[in-house]
């Protein structure tokens, strides 16, 4: 079994008015996490506490086994990348790529050879004697992609490196870090509060918020079934419906919702009321045509309703139905017109039994 | 930005401060030209040529470039830490720093005298072991000088350190550096426009001081108590034209010391 690349163990950490919680995670060796959270969740603090600048009042951190709890952030060997990336102004780019190789103590010669290598690796040795104020973003990524490798750290950590960037340059420099990241081989902790970060960059994604992890899974499994309420509406899933639960039917769980019954994938056999929550784009719509069996068909529910909104957001077409409740479902362009809906429309709304997501947590948190 | 100036430049709002603004410039340039224009030059190279005025302004040249040493070494720790700490009585050691500024100059002198004369509380253990005093001496006029020009050092160089964006010292730290290398690499080369400006600053208003050193050090004289002197001795003609060979040094060494610290501040990288 090869060594964890982190591990926190049930670290706890106060601040003031903020606290991290027993907060436990681990990520395996060239793996990216996506540490998803709204603003003052605790992302921030929980980075900084792994780069050693909070020591946690209990628990321990290990960094490739090595335990770093009381260790300084000197010599936990992270690189640590910041919104803009955090270039010294007062130095070339060079000299902050030199930064990076300080502590490795490098005779000169070796030291200026490893600067050149790793300009020219990066693609950023024309620049070497810029000053990196009037560095794109993409070349400042560079470098401190560079300075920080430089140190050869065991750990990257990101702290929203693109939260200033407009969408376009966001999006290059997301599918560049990417690349370098696969390359290096080097895990990396990523904080962000947008789902698309987490979307295109994560292995596994770790939904805090309060200071308190809620959900750590892969892409897939938090995007498709979020564990709560708070995750859910986080990550935007349009319909967070309130239901009640019906014996279940074989493998499948009943809910009822308004006047419909709905079936969800996997059985519980919990009673009472419940949160489903259901993505936008699992829904299916066709115009009803009088000989529509509704209900559950091989695996698929159908639920009558009238359309009462069509909205263009641009690249989609967001329709909502009143079924006696209001789902809501997404389309390209093309197909929303392919579909010819207009509000007042009835229509059947289709969805797999395993797209209805039950929520694991108390209706009243709503 | 430049943008923005150029659109600003011709408006009524910058017009009217310009004009407002000349108001005050005026009133501190034409004194300061009156003193020249009365002065015939002869009488200026007469004044120069005594070996009292010369070493009068020496001293106060010296006196100054130490007091700002002094206060480059004691007022930027205490600049860091009312900058980055978060202790409480922040605010009242900020207004501790700020009390010069308030006191007037001569009360400054009797207390520094209380304090460091040869009997004080301090200047008597001083004394005693360092062999050093402050009454009549060179360190007396820097101590005087000093106490009322500290606090611009600690302002302004507060003002630098508050402006070090934190993340740049923690990138610092995670790339292998220690707090004090920190401190030595990143924290103090970009403050250091802040800090220049503090010193420059500093080493003007001790240059300036005339009643805490007359208090505590009438002697050895500097420029403005030798100018007072001949004032009282020899009258205005003496004294003018001594007052506007100080005024000459130091705006020279204003425009020196401006110049450096800008070209230093566009070598930092000030513009962040």
């Amino acid at each position: 079994m090869t060594t964890a690349a982190l591990v926190i163990e049930a670290a706890c950490l106060t601040l003031g008015p903020f606290s991290l919680r027993n907060l436990d995670l681990t990520l395996a060796a060239g793996e990216i996490l996506v540490l998803l959270g709204p603003n003052g969740a605790g992302k921030s603090v929980c980075l900084e506490m792994i780069a050693g600048f909070h020591r946690p009042q209990s628990g321990r951190i290990l960094i490739r086994g090595r335990d770093v709890t009381d260790l300084p952030p000197e010599q936990r060997r992270v690189g640590l990348v910041f919104q803009n990336f955090g270039l010294f102004p007062h130095l070339t780019v060079a000299r902050n790529v030199a930064f990076g190789l300080r502590t490795r103590r490098l005779g000169h010669a070796r030291a200026e050879r490893a600067v050149v290598d790793l300009l020219r690796q990066f693609g950023i040795a024309h620049l070497a004697g810029r000053s990196p104020q009037h560095l794109s973003p993409g070349e400042k990524q560079r470098v401190a992609l560079a300075r920080a490798l430089a140190a050869r750290p065991d750990l990257f950590l990101f702290d929203e490196p693109f939260s200033a960037l407009d969408a376009r340059t966001r999006e290059v420099l997301r599918d560049e870090l990417k690349a370098f990241l696969r390359e290096a081989g080097v895990p990396a902790v990523f904080v962000s509060h947008d789902q698309t970060d987490a979307a295109l960059l994560a292995d596994r994604v770790a939904v805090i918020d309060h200071g308190a992890l809620r959900q750590v899974g892969t892409v897939a499994s938090v995007f498709r079934k979020p564990a709560n309420y708070f995750v859910a509406a986080f990550i935007g899933v349009e319909n967070i419906l309130a239901g009640r639960l019906l014996p279940r039917l074989g493998a499948m769980s009943r809910i009822r919702v308004a006047d419909a019954v709905l079936h969800a994938a996997g059985a519980d056999d919990a009673a009472g009321d419940v949160l489903l929550s259901i993505p936008a784009e699992e829904i299916g719509l066709r115009p009803i045509d009088g000989l529509d069996a509704l209900g559950l068909c091989s695996s698929t529910n159908r639920i009558a309703g009238r359309v009462s909104e069509v909205r263009s957001m641009g690249a989609l077409v967001r329709v909502t139905v009143d079924c006696g409740f209001a789902l809501v479902a997404c389309f390209t362009p093309r197909e929303a017109r392919a579909l010819g809906l207009s509000p007042g429309q009835a229509v059947v709304a289709e969805v797999e039994a395993d797209a209805i997501h039950i929520l694991r947590d108390q209706v009243n948190c709503r | 930005m430049a943008e923005r100036l150029r659109r600003a430049r011709g408006s009524g709002v910058v017009l009217t401060c310009w004009l407002v603004g000349s108001v005050l410039l005026a009133f501190i340039v034409v004194p300061l030209l009156g003193l020249a224009a009365v002065q015939p030059v002869r009488n200026l190279v007469r004044v120069a040529a005594m070996p009292d005025v010369r070493l009068a302004i020496w001293l106060s040249l010296l006196a100054a470039f130490l007091t700002a040493g002094c206060a480059a070494i004691l007022g930027v720790p205490l600049a860091y830490v009312l900058a980055r700490g978060t202790f409480g009585g922040r605010d009242v050691v900020a207004a501790i720093v700020d009390l010069p500024l308030a006191v007037p100059h001569t009360v400054a002198g009797i207390a520094l005298l209380i304090v460091l004369g040869r009997q004080g509380p301090i200047g008597g253990p001083i004394g005693e072991v360092l062999g050093l005093r402050f009454w009549g001496t060179l360190a007396g006029v820097v101590a005087g000088m000093l106490f009322v020009s500290a606090p611009y050092a600690v302002n302004a160089a507060q003002i630098g350190f508050e402006a070090v964006d934190p993340r740049l010292e923690k990138v610092a730290r995670t790339l292998g550096m220690g707090p004090w290398g920190v401190l030595l690499h990143v924290t103090l080369p970009l403050a250091w426009p802040g800090i220049m400006t503090g010193l420059t600053l500093t080493y003007a208003r001790a240059i300036s001081e005339f009643a805490a050193v007359a208090i505590l050090a009438y002697y050895p004289m500097t420029a403005p108590v030798k100018i007072y002197e001949m004032f009282l001795q020899f009258g205005l003609e003496d004294a003018s034209a001594m007052a506007l060979l100080m005024l000459l040094v130091t705006l020279a060494l204003f425009i020196l010391f401006r110049g450096l610290a800008r070209r230093r501040a566009r070598f930092a990288g000030a513009g962040r």
